[in-house]
């Protein structure tokens, strides 16, 4: 097997303990190519949001290990598995989770000043607002910089929060639910600002469950008793490769 | 770098902050003026205390004094002169001490001094009341009654010297209210004395009627302790009863040598009030009269005194005060000082002639700087003063408590920014820093305003204090007549400022060291559920 852009291998991941043991993925596997955009399906608390959060290093797996360009995001220290949410990983979530104390500038600048120290960051600041700015610019929000979130509407909140996942020029998108809490009509526009990014190279991994959302994605995943099976593939993408789906354990 | 922004961004953000920043605030400045007004308090108590008594003190505790003191002072002079600039005798006693037109009666210390040696050693002079306005006038040697007269214009004039005196104080004065002060009542607080007290009213009306002069028989002067006879009013100044020049009395007990009373009856002594001195110790100014040396002496019967073999006894002081010469060192002075008197001592030992009175009243001389005189007093003032500051220290330790509860709170409301700060590689480390650089801004803003506050509190404290007592007298806290002082210290020391600023900062950090704690531990799975 060649080295995979991403790959996870027979992830499990259980939460409580005892008769309230819940088993949420029970050996779940994915490769993933660079440039490809997959969404994963699923009902609602079929472990999605979990599988994501795995992706992005947010939470270690029970068993199973995740590698990014060949390496073992888990076996890496802390500090590096930091330096992979911070410097190869971006998170959009479905409640946008932007700071509300900050301005929607400040809130897409924060990734590039947390990988920074005090000297570095006066070092780099400037350029840091110029792509900022840049990406506002792109996400149609210039006029917005300097607005608080609650300022915001659900979508542009959205925009600002995939902004800011963008900032750092990450390898990998990791989107939960982005259009979850949006209309149809600005759910609409996030996808299509996901669909340009992905057009530029961007690796997404988006998780929903919403049919219509999973179609302008290459492929869909399908998440059910903690396994993922391949779904249909939607799109006529070059130079692909197949997903590998093993289902292990169980 | 975001540690330090988003801390700032919650510090102006946030109200909550506020709350601890004006915890922090209050603490400092509880501190700040314990501190400063117990430090004002040991500083006034230390300074008093080194103008209460020479450099250097030869100090005999037995109330029948010691010999030799002539000789030695000689030797000193002799043998130290980069040392010792002045030697002075003086003898203590008690007494009591009586006003004829009264019949009031007080016990005293007695302090037999040679005034102007006395003055050259210590701070004595800065307290006379009426030597400040009639600057040479106030004299221990004997002297008549100073009164008032008219003048050949009608005018109520002063005895010629005295004026001349007061000429010379008013064209050297700068203090423009002190100047207001006297003219507003010029006779009042110098010689007029308040009319309702028995031989008074007689002398205005002798003063409206004859020239000013000098009346009755010639006495001995005395300075008296101002609180011995004089009312101190709130506001610390003092409202004098008796005339300057008038008669009073004191009863003294000689003791032989030995220490035994003498057989003779006690001694009474006429004097003439000189003047009154203000130490600024109630504890001395309500006890103590200072009479001449010599006379004392020989009221004592501590003067050369005829033997019964024909000779005669040595004379005998209870101290020999020493000034030292200008910027010698006080602990290597006093021990240069007692090994002269220890080679002294061991001559004396060595002289066939000395008494068995004599050998064992010098047993109990000892050679003490001014601090080992009072060192009693400022320790304890110096005890209390740590006392206190712990107290409200541990007090502060709330704010400690107080800054934990709020920064728990704080760390509770941001469990979602924690989980993405985490999500975006904010580590655990950094996300507790945070929460801690948010607890040294509070700390920081915090104690500067707390200085800020507890100086103007200090600066204000005596002022602060009039109006509560305009509003209640109740509320009027600093009594002099307790304190020994009139006025609360007010100085504030900027490292005391300093110090407790730092403490509060560190004490904030402290605070918030558990919630950081947990902050740093927030699972950031959960806390992105968190919504």
């Amino acid at each position: 097997m060649g080295q995979a852009f991403l790959r996870a291998t027979n992830l499990h991941k259980s939460y409580g303990t005892g008769r309230a043991k819940v088993d949420v993925l029970r050996g779940a596997s994915l490769d993933l190519s660079e440039a490809e955009f997959v969404v994963v399906m699923g009902s609602s608390g079929s472990g999605k949001s979990t599988l994501l959060h795995l992706l992005g290093a947010l939470d270690t797996p029970d068993r199973g290990k995740v590698e990014f360009r060949g390496i073992s995001v888990f076996d890496r220290s802390a500090s590096q598995r930091e330096r992979y949410r911070n410097h190869d990983v971006g998170f959009v979530f479905q409640f946008y989770h932007l700071l509300p104390e900050l301005t929607v500038l400040e809130n897409v600048v924060m990734p590039r000043m947390v990988g920074q120290s005090f000297v570095g960051w006066r070092r780099t600041a400037a350029a840091a607002r110029r792509d900022a700015a840049e990406l506002l610019e792109r996400m149609g929000l210039s006029e917005r910089s300097s607005h608080r979130p609650r300022e915001l509407s659900g979508g542009e909140q959205q925009r600002v929060a995939i902004a800011r996942a963008l900032i750092n020029r990450p390898a990998l998108l990791l989107a939960d639910e982005p259009t979850g809490n949006l209309d149809a009509r600005i759910g609409n526009e996030i996808l299509n600002l996901l669909s340009e990014s992905n057009k530029s190279g961007q690796t997404i991994v988006m998780v929903t469950h919403d049919a219509k959302v999973a179609s302008r994605a290459h492929r869909q995943m399908f998440l059910g008793e903690g396994m993922l099976r391949r779904g249909d593939r939607v799109t006529n993408q070059p130079a692909i490769a197949d997903p590998v789906i093993t289902k292990v354990g169980q | 770098m975001y540690k330090w922004f988003l801390a700032w961004r919650y510090l102006n953000t946030k109200l909550i902050a506020f709350f601890g920043i004006a915890s922090v605030m209050l603490c400092v400045a509880m501190v700040l003026v314990v501190l400063s007004v117990m430090g004002g308090f040991l500083d006034t108590v230390r300074a008093r205390s080194r103008g209460l008594h020479s450099e250097i003190v030869v100090h005999c505790d037995s109330m029948q004094g010691f010999p030799y003191y002539e000789e030695f002072s000689e030797r000193l002079r002799r043998e130290l002169p980069e040392v010792v600039r002045i030697t002075t005798p003086t003898i203590y006693t008690y007494g009591i001490f009586r006003v004829p037109t009264t019949n009031y009666t007080k016990p005293a210390r007695v302090f037999g001094i040679r005034l102007s040696e006395y003055q050259q050693v210590n701070e004595f002079k800065k307290g006379l009341h009426y030597d400040k306005y009639f600057p040479g006038t106030t004299r221990l040697d004997p002297q008549q009654m100073p009164t008032l007269g008219v003048d050949p214009s009608g005018e109520l004039a002063l005895p010629p010297d005295l004026k001349a005196a007061n000429e010379k104080w008013r064209s050297t004065e700068t203090d423009r209210q002190e100047l207001a002060r006297f003219d507003a009542a010029p006779w009042a607080p110098v010689l007029l004395p308040d009319t309702q007290y028995p031989g008074n009213a007689e002398r205005v009306f002798a003063a409206s009627v004859s020239g000013p002069g000098y009346e009755g028989p010639p006495r001995d002067g005395i300075i008296v302790g101002c609180d011995m006879i004089n009312y101190r009013r709130a506001d610390g100044n003092f409202d004098r009863s008796l005339a300057r020049g008038s008669d009073v009395a004191l009863t003294l007990m000689p003791l032989s040598p030995a220490g035994n009373p003498t057989g003779e009856p006690p001694v009474r002594w006429p004097l003439r009030y000189a003047d009154d001195s203000r130490t600024g110790i109630y504890e001395i100014d309500s006890l103590a009269v200072y009479v001449d040396f010599d006379a004392l002496q020989a009221k004592l019967a501590m003067d050369a005194q005829a033997l019964t073999d024909g000779g005669m006894s040595k004379p005998r002081v209870n101290q020999v005060l020493i000034g030292l010469q200008p910027g010698v060192d006080l602990d290597l002075s006093r021990e240069r000082i007692n090994r002269t008197w220890m080679e002294f001592y061991a001559g004396l030992l060595e002289n066939q002639e000395l008494t068995q009175t004599d050998f064992l009243s010098l047993k109990h001389v000892d050679v003490y700087t001014w601090e080992d005189m009072q060192r009693q007093f400022i320790q304890a003032v110096e005890k209390e003063k740590v006392l206190v500051t712990i107290l409200f220290s541990l007090i502060s330790m709330v704010a400690i408590v107080l800054i934990g509860c709020i920064f728990y709170m704080i760390v509770e409301k941001k469990i979602r920014d924690i989980g993405v700060l985490k999500a975006i590689g904010a580590s655990p480390k950094g996300v507790a820093g945070m929460f801690i650089a948010y607890a040294a801004a509070v700390g920081v803003f915090g104690s500067v305003l707390g200085v800020a506050v507890g100086a103007m509190f200090v600066w204000n404290i005596n002022d602060i204090q009039d109006l509560l007592a305009r509003l209640n007298p109740q509320l009027r806290v600093w009594s002099p007549d307790v304190y020994s002082f009139d006025r609360i210290p007010e100085a504030v020391k900027t490292a005391d400022a300093v110090w407790i600023g730092i403490v509060a900062i560190i004490s904030s950090m402290v605070g918030s060291l558990i919630p950081a704690w947990i902050a740093a531990r927030v699972w950031p799975v959960k806390a992105l559920r968190y919504e």
